[in-house]
């Protein structure tokens, strides 16, 4: 076998094992490891490989921001900042058909920029507003369905650990990612509204509801106390990365004390909360990066085999144009989201098309924001979708069954998936701001 | 011909001065050599831009044997490639790339220590790579002399920072080239400490219109290096080649890198920049005022085992005999 | 009577080795809040008096060196590690054999792979401690090589033997869904 090919038959190797169980980062390093053995038939070589991946890939500063950005979101979730933002939201659309849905869609985008992860939004989300929803006769699918697809949103309005992940693989500025997913983001979450709307308008059974009793609106002074605390926070983290007062890393670890001291001054967490939050924040990092380790072996075996060398020459003769290439690397995210999580899609197909896209003079940028809401369609498809999950787990409703969560979910998945359309089409939206 | 694959390896892209100037003139002169004696023929496989390691992991991949050539940059080996620091602790004595790149390569075939840094790797040195031709200060505000960054902070990478030991009060804030720009323009550093082309490439004219002139002077980063397995197998001709190639590419990269400079320096000019000159009292001042960075490696090295000491004065001699007169001379106060 | 001894040493081993992860992993939580505590310390010390701790880079380095190793452990013990368990759920409903099987042969190609990466290692932290190198930048600020070294070592294999085990004892958590950690917690 030539190298190329033992590359490629490894990438179908990978995805089969993952299917069938193995744990991410051991199918990414082993078979790697028996590539480049195989290849270069040197067991010394292949050792090597996993001498210089290992202490690397961790070694990174900017990685650093992993797990400053857990712990703030972790932190914020249990000072209740997510719970205020949606109530004080609640109290904007409640006049309107489908107001609880869009609430938690503005929520969801407000506490985005607190959190670096889906799982934090699908799990604050699922406990403040889907009980809500019931409680005011809205169709149990869309109240789940709802969350679900707002969930996305943590992940993709900054500062965001997936953004994080590819400026690492595709050597961008983290900086630079996240400024160009503020956008993205804030389109999905319209989008989001304005299908809520039009369902509203055209199939209210879809969403069902009824309207408020009560008409007293809150008070200025509950709005500021409700949403301070969130604002401030977004100032310092997204303020000080943008006007480069602070390096990402500084950022999360200013945010990080910031959403301690606002935890600590509303008596929302004792000292078993925040030695857990910490003990999270570790398995959490330790779990994303070594598979961002073993995901960096796999990257390396790919450039030694001259897999995306290969690939870039059989395109150019192929003549497939911008569409063609889009168009698959589109299916093949949504085929991997499937069964894997986002992390993973990104360090399995990042690095096979960046050689390709690259020379086409496209901004590396904008394909990491195409690449991270592409992967992310997976947290809400069957049959493993994270933020179904996470939802399904923390209702813990006996009514609503996990295939509810994804039937509610699946009109949401569809939205994002024009969104990423229109973002593939039109690369200044996810451009323009860093111009 | 006998055919001979090499894999080159830089952490760095393919757009890099000198990964392209690798592509674009090292291996077709090498390919024109041995074309010419007709007995071997090089089959390249070049890997830039992290698809195998990463800038710092050249050094560990070369000798791992991940690439069969690297191009090592140096000023992430402190501890492995002590000596490789020699024109860093001398500050003040010559912007120029093509002199400091010669007299470098020459220090390291006159002397064994560079060679043996590179062999505990398991890789053998072939050429020194000059890249810049002087780091200078770039500030926000007007600028005359080093009174001007008293108490002020400076942005700066790596073995630069100790050269503000010499400035009162002045602090060193690390960064990345990339970050240099933001960090003056929000007013977290008042000065940044880089070279023109950096300057240009980075619009750092937007943000920093004056440039204080204080020629610190230019400094080795970059080192071609082989794989020593590699090396051992390949045939004498091939060798001889590759040797007399590095010197060429070595000249011909610092030639470049002093092109570019005085462009970027024009092209600083016309986005608005000022140049001001330093004036020699000043400069003699600062370079009193600092730290006798080269004393401390030279004892470091000779310590070791190594001829710290006679390096120092070789490399200084070799650049007076140039025609550069040091601002300080930092071999004349060594003790031994 | 022999399987019976046999049974014991290996659930001692298996206490023993949980429990030096457990410890392994209070460690790494207290670097995340080491790590918190030396970024702020920097940004206040640069943006109000003047003075930049030059070192904070390679502390932060470290701290990651240290969060992601001394946690790696505890996550392999938890069965946090990634992966995608879709076909493992449908399998073990109507084949449990199957299942347990493949979930055995998947552990062990598991502590295959960690006692690859600590043997590689080993190598290079004994060079690091006789070479004494360092990162960082002479003069400005510069930090030991070979207490990362180490630290990977020992966390690669103290992996390969919680993975081992699991083998043996057959016990591993095994839940489709996993809920953020410590929800029942949540004080609100
Ligand atoms: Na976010
Ligand atoms: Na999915």
């Amino acid at each position: 076998m030539s190298p190329i090919e033992i590359g490629l038959a490894s990438v179908v190797a990978i995805v089969v094992l993952v299917y069938i169980g193995v744990y991410i980062p051991i199918a990414l390093g082993v078979v790697s490891f028996i590539s480049i053995w195989m290849m270069r038939d040197n067991f010394d070589l292949a050792m090597n490989l996993l001498k210089i991946a290992v202490g690397d890939s961790v070694m990174e500063y900017t990685f650093a921001t992993v797990p400053l950005f857990t712990f703030m979101g972790l932190i914020v979730s249990k000072a209740g900042l997510g719970a205020d933002i949606y109530e004080v939201m609640n109290s904007g659309f409640r006049k309107v058909k489908g107001g609880i849905g869009m609430a938690t869609v503005g929520a969801n985008a407000v506490f985005a920029a607190v959190t670096g992860s889906s799982i934090a939004s699908a799990s604050v989300f699922s406990k403040v507003s889907v009980p809500q929803m019931l409680s005011y006769d809205y169709n149990p699918r869309f109240a789940v369905g709802v969350v679900a697809g707002s969930s996305v949103l943590g992940m993709i309005i900054p500062p965001s650990a997936m953004l994080i992940i590819y400026s690492f693989v595709a050597e961008q500025s983290v900086g630079e990612m996240f400024q160009a997913g503020i956008v993205p983001g804030l389109m999905l979450a319209a989008a989001y509204v304005a299908w809520i709307w039009t369902m509203g308008r055209f199939a209210p059974k879809y969403i069902g509801g009824r309207s408020f009793e009560d008409t007293e609106w809150m008070t200025w002074s509950e709005i500021a106390e409700k949403t301070l605390p969130i604002t401030s926070l977004i100032v310092v983290v997204l303020g000080g990365i943008y006007t480069g007062w602070l390096t990402p890393v500084e950022a999360g670890a200013t945010g990080s004390l910031l959403g301690l001291v606002i935890a600590v001054v509303r008596r929302k967490i004792n000292l078993h909360g925040f030695w857990h939050a910490l003990l999270e924040t570790g398995h959490i990092t330790a779990a994303i990066l070594f598979l961002i380790t073993a995901a960096s072996i796999y990257s390396r075996m790919l450039g030694m085999a001259g897999v995306p060398n290969a690939l870039g020459d059989f395109l150019e003769t192929a003549q497939f144009s911008f569409f063609w290439i889009m168009f698959f690397y589109v299916v093949l995210m949504i085929f991997l989201g499937t069964l894997l999580d986002t992390a993973s899609i990104i360090l399995i197909v990042v690095p096979l098309f960046l050689p390709l896209i690259e020379p086409m003079g496209l901004s590396l940028v904008w394909f990491g924001i195409v690449t991270v809401v592409g992967a992310e369609i997976g947290l809400l498809t069957p049959p493993l979708g994270i933020s179904c999950f996470v939802i399904k787990a923390t209702l813990d409703d006996d009514r609503i069954t996990l295939k509810d969560v994804f039937i509610g979910a699946f009109p949401f998945a569809l939205v994002m998936l024009i969104v990423l359309i229109l973002l593939i089409r039109f690369p200044s939206l996810s451009l323009a701001i860093l111009n | 011909a006998e055919k001979i694959s090499a894999v080159v390896i830089d952490g760095y892209p393919a757009k890099a001065l000198w990964v392209q100037e690798f592509s674009n003139f090292f291996i077709p002169e090498v390919d024109k050599r041995l074309a010419e004696a007709g007995n071997y023929e090089m089959d390249w496989q070049e890997s830039y831009g992290g698809s195998i390691v990463k800038p710092k992991g050249v050094l560990e991949g070369v000798k791992l044997g991940l690439g069969d050539i690297g191009i090592v940059t140096t000023i992430f080996h402190n501890s492995k490639l002590p000596s490789q620091a020699i024109s860093a602790v001398t500050p003040f004595v010559a912007a120029d790339s093509r002199a400091v790149a010669k007299a470098v390569d020459e220090i390291a075939k006159e002397f064994p220590t560079m060679q043996k840094e590179f062999e505990e790797q398991n890789q053998v040195y072939l050429a020194t790579g000059v890249v810049l031709d002087t780091y200078q200060i770039f500030s926000r505000n007007e600028i005359s002399g080093t009174a001007d960054i008293e108490g002020g902070k400076v942005a700066g990478a790596g073995m630069n920072l100790r050269y503000l030991e010499g400035i009162k009060d002045a602090a060193g804030v690390r960064g990345g080239l990339t970050d240099f720009y933001n960090m003056v323009q929000t007013g977290l550093t008042d000065h940044a400490m880089l070279w023109p082309e950096a300057a240009k490439t980075f619009k750092i004219a937007e943000v920093a219109p004056y440039m204080l002139k204080a020629d610190l002077g230019a400094v080795n980063s970059k080192t071609v290096t082989v794989n020593k397995d590699y090396w051992d197998g390949l045939p004498d001709e091939v060798k001889d080649v590759l040797q007399e190639v590095a010197v060429l590419y070595r000249d011909h990269v610092a030639g470049i890198a002093m092109d570019r400079a005085g462009e970027s320096r024009d092209a600083y000019v016309a986005a608005g920049g000022t140049i001001v000159e330093m004036s020699d009292e000043d400069r003699k001042a600062w370079a009193e005022a600092m730290p006798n960075l080269a004393a401390e490696w030279a004892k470091t090295l000779d310590d070791a085992g190594e001829p710290g000491t006679e390096m120092l004065n070789a490399y200084m001699a070799k650049l007076k005999d140039g025609g550069f007169v040091p601002v300080r001379d930092w071999s004349a106060e060594l003790t031994n | 009577m022999k399987n019976g001894t046999s049974k014991t040493v290996i659930t001692g081993l298996s206490k023993l080795a949980n429990g030096i992860a457990i410890s392994a992993n209070a460690v790494g939580t207290i670097v995340v809040l080491l790590l918190v505590l030396v970024v702020n310390y920097d940004v206040v010390a640069r943006g109000i008096f003047n003075k930049p701790f030059l070192g904070a880079v390679e502390v932060v380095q470290f701290s990651m060196v240290l969060i992601v190793f001394l946690q790696l452990p505890d996550v392999v013990r938890v069965d946090r590690l990634t992966r995608s368990d879709g076909f493992l759920t449908v399998l073990g409903d109507r084949y449990p054999r199957t299942h347990n099987f493949i979930r055995r042969v998947i552990n062990t190609v598991s502590a295959i792979f960690m006692t690859l990466i600590a043997i590689a290692i080993w190598p290079e932290f004994v060079e690091m401690l006789e070479t004494r190198d360092y990162y960082g930048i002479p003069g400005v600020f510069t930090a030991p090589w070979w207490p990362i070294k180490l630290t990977i070592f020992l966390s690669a294999a103290l992996c390969a033997i919680i993975f081992i085990l699991k083998v043996v004892l057959k016990a591993d958590n095994f839940e489709l869904v996993r809920v953020p950690e410590h929800e029942e917690e949540d004080p609100s």
